[in-house]
């Protein structure tokens, strides 16, 4: 289906972003180069086809959110593990300051 | 009536965005349509309280709206009028519109203040809302709304970028955490937002600039204030080694009063809204802001410092997002963008804030209310951001096309 390229490029992103076939969901999850089953099974298993396009088109369960979900277990963890902090450690004034101007 | 002719309505359908949308509507006039809110619902099918609060919000602020509902609240025609503010005579007295907020109400106050905050550049005198009733949370919610200090200290100061920056304050006159079960409050809000401009100034923000500082504010309402040193604690354990300039503050206050509403004992009241929770934010050397919102959850069991540590990862997270906006900001940002000029304005992002189902929403709701498509690039540093060009409507404010 979407054999080709790497996930996460700009230009499909750009592509995909005003094709209103698919739905903002859809968009992301091809962007990402997410295989659809693992999304599914998670979501709920028992929905047939015929389901799953009137689900796409009314998510009439879905809110509006500002923060979003954050899982905290998986949170704490990525932020306790050294490798994740020294990634971020850029991203502060504090840490190698000498190497940028 | 023309109006109908020459301008159809446009279509949407779901609750989601709902405000987002109708703000959009306001501000370029176009008459829409929702269907489908909640139609699948058995039990609560049509507008919720906070949805029919927000239109009766927009229709005291707007002069000449008219809003329709279908019988079960799933459909609603909106057509805009224009952008009054709290000018004398429409509902407001003395230059202040009360606006009372139901006891139903589950969502925080942010949720009304951040739309009204995009509109009130465009208004036609200044804006000027007390929120009351039993209605108001505060504080962060369970429901996904940021705090009302996250609006005040990384939301307000995002309106500076386009020159919209004088006379703006938001008071928090009497604060509140969502009540039982996550419904009502019974704070007390004042937004005054007096810096009306003709357009907004065209924006290019690229540089993300490092963080430099933290501050936040810990509130602990009707319980011991120990709860906002506990949180401040945690959170400046994991925050301090990035940045030494981290400074909480810690407002206690006590638990706010509202009628019982009994008959037989019509004086009675009780305390709503008891809880504690933190909001944090962290601001870089280029001025982007970057905030993170915990709050207890109404059923309480979770200690303060649980708290503090979720909203120190919390907000490592959204800055490890990277770009110059979070995802909170962005669509404030972005729209305010697609109000200016008709220029190009630029905008860096994180990857994984432009590549969301809201972000991706937002390009196609703006898009069919007339604004122009994005465009998006790679920003071309190791940051691996993309930077999105907006161009705008040049609309700005009706009210003010005779300066």
């Amino acid at each position: 289906l979407h054999g080709h390229g790497k996930p996460y490029r700009t230009s499909d992103l750009a592509r995909m972003m005003y094709n209103l076939s698919l739905s903002p969901a859809e968009v992301i999850k091809k962007w990402r180069h997410e295989t659809e089953d693992d999304e599914e099974a998670k979501e709920d298993g028992e929905e047939d086809d015929f389901f799953k396009i009137s689900k796409a088109e009314g998510p009439s369960t879905a809110e509006d959110r500002y923060i979003s979900h954050f899982d905290y277990v998986t949170l704490e963890k990525k932020w306790e593990d050294e490798d994740n902090l020294e990634l971020i450690r850029k991203r502060f004034i504090s840490g190698h300051i000498s190497e940028k101007s | 009536m023309t109006d109908e002719r020459t301008q159809p309505l446009l279509k949407f359908t779901g609750q989601k965005y709902l405000t987002h949308r109708l703000v959009l509507s306001t501000l370029t006039g176009r008459p829409i349509r929702i269907s489908q809110i909640r139609s699948s619902s058995p039990t609560n099918p049509g507008l919720a309280p906070h949805e029919v609060s927000f239109l009766r919000l927009l229709e005291s602020i707007t002069n000449g709206s008219t809003i329709e509902f279908s019988y079960t609240g799933t459909t609603l025609v909106y057509r805009p009028g224009l952008i009054t503010g709290s000018a004398d005579g429409l509902g407001a007295s003395g230059g202040v519109l009360r606006h009372e907020l139901p006891a139903g109400c589950t969502r925080g106050i942010s949720y009304f203040l951040i739309p009204l905050c995009l509109l009130a550049p465009f208004s036609k005198a200044q804006v000027n809302v007390i929120f009351h009733g039993p209605g108001v949370i505060t504080s962060a919610t369970p429901t996904g709304d940021v705090s009302v200090d996250t609006v005040r200290t990384a939301i307000l100061p995002l309106f500076a970028q386009f020159s919209i920056e004088r006379n703006i304050e938001l008071r928090i006159l009497k604060r509140s955490c969502a009540g039982p079960g996550g419904k009502g409050g019974g704070g007390e809000v004042q937004m005054v937002f007096g810096h009306q401009v003709r357009l907004p100034k065209t924006l290019h923000l690229m540089n993300p600039g490092r963080v430099k500082r933290i501050r936040g504010v810990a509130y602990a309402i009707g319980v011991a204030g120990a709860n906002n040193a506990r949180m401040i604690d945690t959170a400046r354990g994991v925050l301090n080694k990035f940045v030494p300039d981290t400074y909480i503050f810690s407002d206690v206050s006590s638990a706010p009063f509202i009628s019982t509403n009994d008959r037989s004992n019509p004086g009675a009241k009780k305390k709503i809204g008891i809880g504690f929770g933190l909001s944090l934010v962290a601001e870089s050397s280029t001025g982007c802001l970057y905030s993170a919102d915990v709050v207890c959850p109404p059923s309480g069991g979770v200690p303060p410092e649980e708290i503090g540590k979720q909203a120190a990862y919390q907000l490592l997270e959204i800055i490890s997002k990277g770009g110059c906006v979070s995802s909170i900001a962005a669509p404030t940002m972005l729209t305010l963008m697609a109000m200016g000029s008709e220029d190009v304005g630029r905008l860096q992002m994180g990857r994984d804030v432009i590549g969301s189902e809201e972000m991706i929403e937002l390009g196609r709701d703006l898009n069919a209310f007339g604004g122009s498509g994005w465009g998006l690039r790679d920003a071309g540093d190791e940051s691996g951001d993309i930077v999105v060009s907006v161009v705008g409507r040049g609309v700005g404010n009706v009210g003010r096309k005779i300066a």
